[in-house]
């Protein structure tokens, strides 16, 4: 792992400007700690390794590719390679994109070796940049990013999105990638007060190993709900960290992912009731097909004074096939009074029954599979909103199945 | 239509029909009846090919073909139909959206052009109000969240969409009360043509009160011991089967 903290972060090639401080710091934190292998609990079922056989260019930013069109309105910002550049100027009243002031991020702290992938990114960054969302949109805001084929080198993005008091947005994540590189991302939501956020993640890669941080903060009856539909890669990991602040704040995580064979998908969530009562609620789904692997850790912390607080945890898994993995692992953590916790977890296949159905009434085989999959895979996205976001995902799960 | 010959089916290696015989012609309405474990939902589920009910001997020839040699999809696509006795709850899965995905899947079979949309809504919305079935169910994940009731007139439902050549409906009428009892017969007696038929699994007399078989068949023990008209019915809903075993007896 030494040659890849080499490879990944050498000192001489750290950019010299008004963040090379922070920069130098993180990369001797990611030198002291390095990075996580098989021993390390929260990467116990997801290998680096495969960093180390790749021989990732240097880093020379993407080459720019357009989006996949929409099929509803909005305003996209495309974040290809971390929006290194200029920050486009098309925003829509009410938001502003801007760089993140050095003295931000000259205290954070991503502990040791399990957050080796934010060191790096703190090391690596080009530009860190701030989203401000200041009133209610009518649109969803778009952030768009997509790789190229051919891409093979490494972009660290970093982004912070504050949602003011009283503002609401419906935030989607359209993230593809065609290429065989590095993404690794950070990004750090903020909603205030009362503020509410739909935050969809739609990701569809290849070859590239994808990691991205979300560090979700939400204040008194502010209200967060992620929807994500993750449709395989070669190595996609996702953690999704939503900290309930204040009382009544909520949070709220539904997804699905589907691996096939030769794609390895791990989110690992956490949900940390820091203040009662705040509630939340998490459903998450894995199809694995092929050789495909998926991984889930789902963990609830209900913090202690965090009293009146609920939460419902649930995860159900199909396996497709004989040689595909799933790992779950749900987590409840509950030091606090007078609350009410559940969570639930299974593993299956494909009901026979279900499939002799829906053949005996004239549907061949594959094509009663794929509704079975589909049945499946979908209830997890009808929490997303609006109708036109929540028909755009089904229209990309189908095409999967 | 349909003509079994010495049918033997085993689940597990286990023979549950040792033997069956039974020929249906077209338009005709035949009823089976016979105790529990008598192997009335094996026939319904070997006819209609579920994987497990292997046929070990004997034949089953739906329209001149080989009914064994013929995969689910393909015997609904020829025609056959079989109503379960426990509908399957296939969750997130449209109600609406299956039924006009099956009926086009056996069209395509058929060589036959896709129906469109509205010829399609027509025909589910004519038979959800002759079933007093409420056309929200349209828009339901498929069987979740029914009633049994609803279940039971849901499959009548897909029949009268589906327009199969030959109906097998395997203990309909059970767990209905007498009104959701009628308008099921009903929806069968409306799709008798003269030349679709029917095999109606029951236990009780009361569901042939409205059809009105052309024949009643008893199965036991895996074979076909007492075949007559209406009469027998009404013989087996006053005496029971003890009689058939002192007639075995005698």
């Amino acid at each position: 792992m030494v040659a890849l903290l080499e490879r990944l972060a050498p000192e001489s090639t750290l950019a010299d400007d008004r963040y090379a401080d922070i920069r130098r710091r993180a990369h001797q934190r990611l030198m002291q700690h390095g990075f996580p292998d098989l021993k390390t609990e929260a990467w116990k079922y997801t290998s680096l390794r495969l960093l180390e056989k790749r021989e990732l260019m240097p880093d020379a930013g993407a080459a720019a590719v357009e989006p996949a069109a929409l099929p509803f309105a909005a305003d996209v910002i495309r974040f290809d390679a971390g929006l290194v550049g200029q920050a486009p100027v098309d925003l829509p009243a009410g938001v502003r994109l801007e760089p993140i002031d050095p003295g931000e991020l000259v205290n954070i702290d991503y502990g040791d070796r399990a957050g080796a992938m934010a060191w790096l990114n703190l090391a690596r960054f080009e530009q860190a940049w701030k989203l401000v969302i200041e009133s209610v949109l009518e649109r969803p805001l778009v952030l768009a990013m997509t790789l190229p084929e051919g891409f093979a080198s490494s972009v660290h993005p970093r982004l912070k999105i504050e949602v003011a008091t009283g503002a609401e947005a419906v935030l989607i994540e359209q993230q593809r990638d065609h290429g065989a590189g590095l993404v690794n991302i950070v990004e750090d939501i903020e909603l205030q007060r009362g503020a509410r956020l739909r935050h969809v993640i739609s990701r569809r890669n290849a070859d590239s190993v994808w990691v991205q941080r979300t560090r979700v903060s939400v204040a008194a009856d502010a209200d967060y709900r992620c929807c994500a539909l993750e449709l395989g890669g070669r190595l996609v990991r996702q953690d999704l960290a939503v900290h309930l602040l204040e009382a009544g704040a909520n949070g709220e995580i539904d997804g699905v992912a589907y691996v096939d064979t030769r794609q390895h998908v791990d989110w690992h969530t956490a949900i940390d009731h820091e203040v009662g009562p705040s509630n939340s609620r998490e459903s998450f789904r894995i199809l694995a097909d092929g050789s495909g692997v998926g991984v889930f850790n789902g963990r609830i912390h209900i913090q202690r004074g965090a009293d009146d607080s609920h939460s419902d945890l649930n995860t159900a898994n199909l396996l497709l096939s004989e040689n595909a993995r799933i790992n779950i692992k749900p987590e409840l953590e509950i030091y606090a009074e007078e609350v009410t916790a559940s969570h639930g977890a299974t593993i299956g296949q494909l009901e026979d029954s279900a499939l002799f159905y829906l053949r005996s009434r004239g549907l061949p085989v594959d094509q009663a599979m794929a509704l079975l999959k589909f049945g499946f895979a979908a209830a997890p996205l009808e929490q997303a909103e609006p109708e036109a976001v929540r028909a755009w995902l089904n229209q990309d799960l189908h095409s999967v199945l | 239509m349909l003509k079994i010959s010495n049918l033997h089916v085993a689940i597990d290696d286990k023979e549950i029909l040792k033997g069956v015989d039974l020929e249906i012609g077209p338009g005709e309405l035949h009823a089976i009846m016979g105790p529990n474990g008598s192997g009335k939902s094996t026939l319904g589920y070997a006819l209609a090919g579920r994987e497990g009910y292997e046929i070990t001997a004997g034949s089953v020839e739906f329209e001149g073909e080989d009914l064994a040699e013929m995969e689910p999809e393909e015997r609904a696509a020829a025609g056959l139909f079989l109503a379960f006795q426990y509908p399957v709850e296939i969750p997130g899965v449209n109600n609406a959206y299956f039924l006009r995905a099956a009926l086009n899947a056996q069209r395509k079979a058929r060589g036959e052009e896709e129906i469109d949309s509205m010829n399609f809504l027509k025909t589910v919305r004519e038979s959800l109000k002759s079933l007093k079935m409420d056309e929200a169910l349209l828009k339901r994940a498929v069987n979740e969240g029914f009633s049994g009731g609803e279940k039971k007139r849901n499959e009548i439902v897909q029949m009268a969409v589906l327009q199969p050549k030959l109906a097998v409906l395997d203990e309909t009428d059970s767990g209905l009360d007498i009104d959701a009892l009628k308008l099921v017969a009903e929806g069968i007696n409306a799709q008798r043509d003269g030349k679709r038929s029917f095999l109606v699994i029951t236990h009780y007399q009361r569901l042939l009160d409205y059809l009105t078989p052309d024949r009643v068949h008893v199965l036991a023990e895996g074979r076909i011991v007492e075949s007559g008209g209406e009469e027998l019915a009404e013989r087996l809903e006053a005496e029971g089967y003890a009689f058939l075993e002192a007639g075995s007896e005698a």
